[in-house]
């Protein structure tokens, strides 16, 4: 995750009051066979505890324990959504705070539960409360807006590129960044702080490419963004429009490959 | 009818049933539900990662033999001895000679099923203790995690006195200890398709969907 979303420690928080029939629609629409199995089943061994880097990390805390972690989903279900908001900051505290979905636990299962599988389907339903890291909140909403997590416009983007040129073909006379050329080999991605913050990688990469002769080329549409925000809040659907702009792009422009650097 | 009779006769038809009917039962209540709900598995369902992650973990191949050798080591004799002594215990194979099924197997020498029971208890009883000392476990245990492990010792105990006259001199359980033997067997058949003993089908499902998952991305477990 980039760091803009980890730093900030203050989240979004709705007043408004937790809908316990909301709760349990969106948990029955989304709660599959395997979710309710992996509930039942696990027998509690405790292999999973120091496969979690958050539980070594804590002095061994037994709460760290990842099987321990996603206790709220069951407990969710048996008070059949009748739950208040402390009770979600408590599951929201976890959720972000304790487990980052690296699947290790899963590996060492011996059921191979998927812990991070669950512990996404908890911040989905928080996010249905209104209930997300502010910095992530942000990143979805620019990400609706402009395609990509730093609000850049495409003129900016474009504009961006071409000084980039500008700048570089001082140093390797003839280098180019090429936009939007159709039927190039590969197509760029970046994380959208590059354009923003550090253009001079943006140099960097196109001086190897143009001293590799690879025939390559950024898009100019929506779709040059690598990041994936919306997907560490569990905002499926805006995950998945993100990874569209970039096979669409890739598409229109007839790549053979895209390069993902993020 | 005594209640013996009923025990040793109905009881065990009860249990049986309830055992083989609730266990395909909760079966197609699975698939129906993760055909409807899990598409992503079917969609990239491949037997090739679940036949792969089914032999690692069936047999001792996988990563936890190598992190926690000990516990695996337990949990795997722990489970072989569960498995193999009722149904290649020489004197059940003898109650299915006698019923009307007249079904017959090669048994396992007396001896060592008596070595894998006291090995067995003993796994049970570290488990147990385990649960209740380690303060780890302690926190993630629930009711069912206790119960259930008593569950599962019982029908050996009490077969270890049955076969070895043990608390023949002890009032009540000396003369009943047959009748507690068949008492606990049929509980814990009645409780497998209702409970995590469930697992004995589940952990092919489980592992199953979480290989699939994870071979989507190239990657076998």
């Amino acid at each position: 995750m980039s760091e803009e979303a980890t730093a900030v420690d203050t989240e979004k928080m709705s007043p408004k009051e937790v809908n316990p029939d909301q709760i349990m629609d969106f948990l029955k629409s989304k709660m599959g066979a395997r979710f309710k199995m992996w509930l039942k089943i696990c027998a509690h061994c405790g292999l999973c505890a120091d496969t979690c880097h958050h539980y070594l990390a804590s002095g061994k805390d037994p709460k760290m324990i990842p099987s321990y972690k996603v206790r709220f989903l069951l407990e969710i279900l048996r008070k059949k959504g009748k739950v208040d908001r402390d009770y979600l900051k408590k599951v929201y505290d976890t959720v972000y705070y304790e487990c980052n979905a690296c699947r290790r636990c899963t590996l060492y299962c011996p059921f191979g539960i998927d812990i991070a599988l669950m512990i996404s389907l908890l911040r989905s339903l928080l996010l249905s409360q209104e209930m997300v890291p502010e910095g992530l909140a942000k990143a979805v909403e620019n990400y609706k807006e402009f395609g990509n997590q730093m609000a850049v416009t495409k003129e900016d983007w474009v504009e961006t590129l071409e000084w980039c040129e500008e700048e570089t073909a001082e140093e390797l006379v003839g280098l180019k960044i090429p936009i939007d050329k159709k039927g190039a080999k590969i197509m760029y991605t970046v994380n959208a702080r590059e354009p923003m913050f550090y253009p001079q990688d943006i140099m960097e990469v196109a001086k190897i490419f143009h001293v590799a002769g690879e025939n390559w080329t950024f898009p100019s549409k929506s779709g040059w963004d690598a990041t994936n925000l919306a997907m560490f809040c569990a905002d499926g659907k805006t995950a998945r429009v993100i990874v569209e702009n970039t096979f669409k792009c890739a598409d229109e422009l007839g790549v053979q490959q895209v390069a993902v650097t993020e | 009818m005594d209640f013996f009779s009923f025990v040793e006769g109905p009881l065990l038809w009860i249990a049986f049933f309830t055992f083989i009917l609730g266990s395909l039962i909760r079966v197609a209540l699975f698939l129906s539900m993760s055909r409807k709900m899990d598409k992503i598995v079917y969609q990239h369902f491949s037997w090739k990662y679940i036949f792969a992650t089914l032999g690692r973990w069936l047999l001792p191949l996988n990563r936890d033999v190598v992190k926690n050798p000990i516990f695996t080591t337990l949990g795997y004799v722990f489970h072989i001895c569960l498995v193999i002594v009722p149904i290649w215990l020489s004197g059940h194979i003898t109650l299915w000679e006698e019923s009307r099924f007249e079904w017959s197997w090669t048994s396992i020498p007396d001896g060592l099923a008596d070595w894998m029971t006291l090995i067995f208890l003993c796994i049970a009883l570290f488990f147990l203790l385990r649960r209740i000392f380690s303060a780890n476990i302690r926190l993630i245990s629930t009711f069912s995690d206790y119960s259930l492990l008593v569950v599962t010792a019982l029908p050996f105990l009490s077969g270890y006195f049955v076969t070895h006259g043990t608390l023949d001199n002890v009032a009540f359980l000396g003369d009943n200890m047959q009748l507690i033997h068949m008492l606990t067997g049929e509980l814990m058949l009645i409780l497998i398709p209702f409970t995590k003993l469930f697992h004995f089908i589940l952990f092919f499902f489980s592992r199953g969907v979480t290989a699939v998952e994870f071979g989507r991305r190239g990657y076998s477990i």
